[in-house]
């Protein structure tokens, strides 16, 4: 199954966020859109998952044109979806957290009870899950109380649960320290699978340089480079766009460096965009 | 088996034996006192069945009476002298949980993009809508004479027209609404319906029809209402538009935000706080709404999640019960 943005435009008033973007997304691989800040990455999510309507254009998931589905209708077709800043439901378990994503599709399931999971098939499903994220030991814990680092584990918890075909995940990294990050990182790597096609979105470059199979580069809502991460490193287009040019590059790698020896702060954290 | 754990079961035993007497006992006492039993069970059932909406899908809905007058006005008009018809009393129970399940759906369409403050007012105004109608559809309703008369009622052969036989009814109806709600509560259904309390457009993001979701909330709690005004009518034998007003709603929801949202327990006590208050106060009947404020605004700053702990919960309690006769030795 793939997922192609056909010539897709999103208009805010009379800013222009995307313009004419074209992209495609195959399963099996981990697939990582960067860009400066207001480049239009998350927007791109939004629009897939169903949260922005298109303003022209096509988002398509094999055969079926997703943008005119509301949003519920696309994540039943196999996308999920991580937020930017967290939205677990706080106020439930870490379990429940799960359990919901398994509440029936329609009513006929919920009526019938055809093609509904059984309580203990549900449950089983989502220990399951939890045992693959560390997450076992706090499972009758109320996600609000977890520590923000396994709440960003739980997020992605819930985006995989469901075994869904396309996972968008928006900034996974964000507010997690080195360590965590790297985790984050290895722990991303590790679900990537061929009937399943990752898409990130994130600012720490060590993450995706590491883990991305290909890296879109937008700059003000235009594709500016798609490649390898190899690629799309030593384009030159994108280092002036997105890094500055190359000896700034260097100066502030040092400094970044330097800083987190000293204090944690995040590869990225000294990185301006000219 | 030590001492103490069969001493904790003599207690349990006791405590429980104390609840099942008492609640025998209520058809002895006076007939005032039967009736504010009375009183307390619809409230319960009410304010048990309108915390699906306020307390698990996190809707505030101020019109919940309104449902209360659908069913109320199903019997005024199915079983009387109105229209000559005279449908048993069971039967117009389904017929008015079902017109209270059409009505709460059709409040629910209009609303369900609405969230707070605009929900809340939305819904005060189909409540005042409901009752200013039956207020003026004379030919129906007999505008504010209300319909008299209504059919003794009988249900399986065995009357019912005392307080008495309304409070068996009425017991059993509320243990049936509880346990049916505590149920789903624990269900996938309850587990959705909290989540959409806490964020909507992820709930929409896994998948889940949020539209669904709400209707489903509105048709089964304003069917329970519906429920309780075909046994209010039935009880009283007279309904006008008076019975049905904005200050029923409130303290329908009074009751849930006293005794705590979303939780059975709390709902059972403060539905009990809420009817005894002012009969205890009945000297006082002219500042009735004056101590309402007090004892509302008393409890939200003492004790904002409300009388009883969340915690307390049917679910509590049970585990508590289960664990200390299965396996005494975790407790």
């Amino acid at each position: 199954m793939a997922l192609a943005l056909e010539n897709v435009s999103k208009h805010f008033g009379s800013l222009v966020a995307i313009r004419n973007l074209s992209l495609s997304f195959d399963v099996g691989s981990i697939y990582s859109i960067i860009g400066p800040n207001g480049a239009g990455k998350s927007t791109v999510v939004n629009m897939i998952a169903g949260s922005y309507a298109v303003t022209s254009g096509t988002i398509r998931l094999g055969e079926t044109a997703l943008n005119r589905l509301p949003k519920h209708r696309i994540a039943q077709l196999g996308v999920s979806r991580t937020y930017q800043n967290l939205r677990l439901f706080d106020g439930m378990t870490v379990l429940e957290n799960l359990e919901v994503c398994f509440f029936p599709q329609s009513w006929l399931t919920f009526l019938t009870g055809a093609k509904r999971l059984s309580k203990a098939e549900r449950l089983e499903i989502c220990h399951a899950c939890l045992a693959e994220f560390h997450l076992s030991d706090v499972a009758d814990v109320l996600a609000g109380d977890l520590p923000y680092g396994r709440q960003k584990i739980l997020e992605l918890a819930r985006a995989f649960v469901t075994q869904a075909p396309i996972v968008l995940l928006d900034e996974p990294a964000a507010g997690l320290n080195h360590t965590e990050t790297k985790d984050m990182a290895a722990m991303i790597a590790g679900l990537k699978r061929e009937d399943r096609a990752i898409i990130l979105v994130e600012h720490d470059m060590d993450m995706v340089m590491s883990i991305s199979d290909r890296i879109d580069v937008l700059n003000y809502g235009e594709l500016l480079c798609s490649g390898t991460p190899d690629l799309v490193r030593t384009n030159e287009r994108v280092q002036e766009a997105y890094l500055g040019t190359t000896e700034e590059l260097d100066d502030i790698r040092k400094l970044a460096q330097s800083r987190r020896a000293q204090g944690g702060l995040r590869a990225n954290a000294g990185i301006v965009r000219h | 088996m030590g001492n103490s754990v069969i001493a904790r079961r003599l207690g349990l035993l006791a405590v429980l034996a104390l609840c099942v007497v008492l609640l025998a006992l209520v058809p002895y006492f006076p007939s005032y006192y039967v009736r504010v039993v009375d009183s307390i069970l619809i409230y319960i059932i009410l304010a048990v069945g309108l915390n699906l909406v306020v307390g698990y899908a996190g809707l505030l809905d101020l019109g919940f009476i309104a449902f209360y007058a659908v069913g109320a006005y199903a019997y005024a008009m199915l079983a009387s002298g109105q229209f000559d018809i005279h449908l048993p009393f069971i039967v117009v129970l389904f017929i008015g949980a079902a017109a209270g399940a059409i009505a709460g759906i059709l409040l629910g369409f209009p609303v369900l993009k609405l969230r707070g403050d605009y929900l809340a007012i939305v819904t005060l105004s189909f409540g005042e809508i409901i009752r200013i109608a039956i207020n003026n559809a004379d030919d129906l309703t007999n505008g504010p004479q209300g319909i008299a008369g209504l059919d003794r009622a009988s249900l399986f052969g065995l009357p019912l027209t005392t307080p008495v036989h309304f409070y068996w009814l009425l017991l059993v109806l509320a243990i049936i609404v509880c346990a049916g709600v505590y149920y789903m509560e624990r269900s996938i259904l309850g587990k959705a319906w909290r989540a959409l309390r806490e964020d909507q457009d992820v709930v929409r993001g896994l998948g889940i029809n949020t539209t669904t979701l709400k209707l489903l909330a509105f048709a089964l709690s304003a069917a329970i209402g519906g429920a309780g005004g075909v046994i209010f009518g039935a009880f009283q034998r007279f309904v006008s538009p008076e019975s049905f007003t904005f200050q029923e709603s409130l303290l329908v929801v009074l009751i849930i935000i006293i005794g705590g949202v979303g939780n059975i327990v709390g709902v059972i006590a403060g539905a009990v706080v809420l009817v005894v208050l002012p009969e205890i106060l009945h000297f006082a009947a002219q500042y009735r709404l004056l101590i309402y404020g007090v004892v509302l605004v008393t409890v939200i700053v003492l004790r904002p999640g409300g009388l009883v702990s969340p915690r307390f919960n049917l679910g509590f309690i049970i585990r508590k019960v289960r664990t200390l006769w299965l396996s005494p030795s975790k407790t």
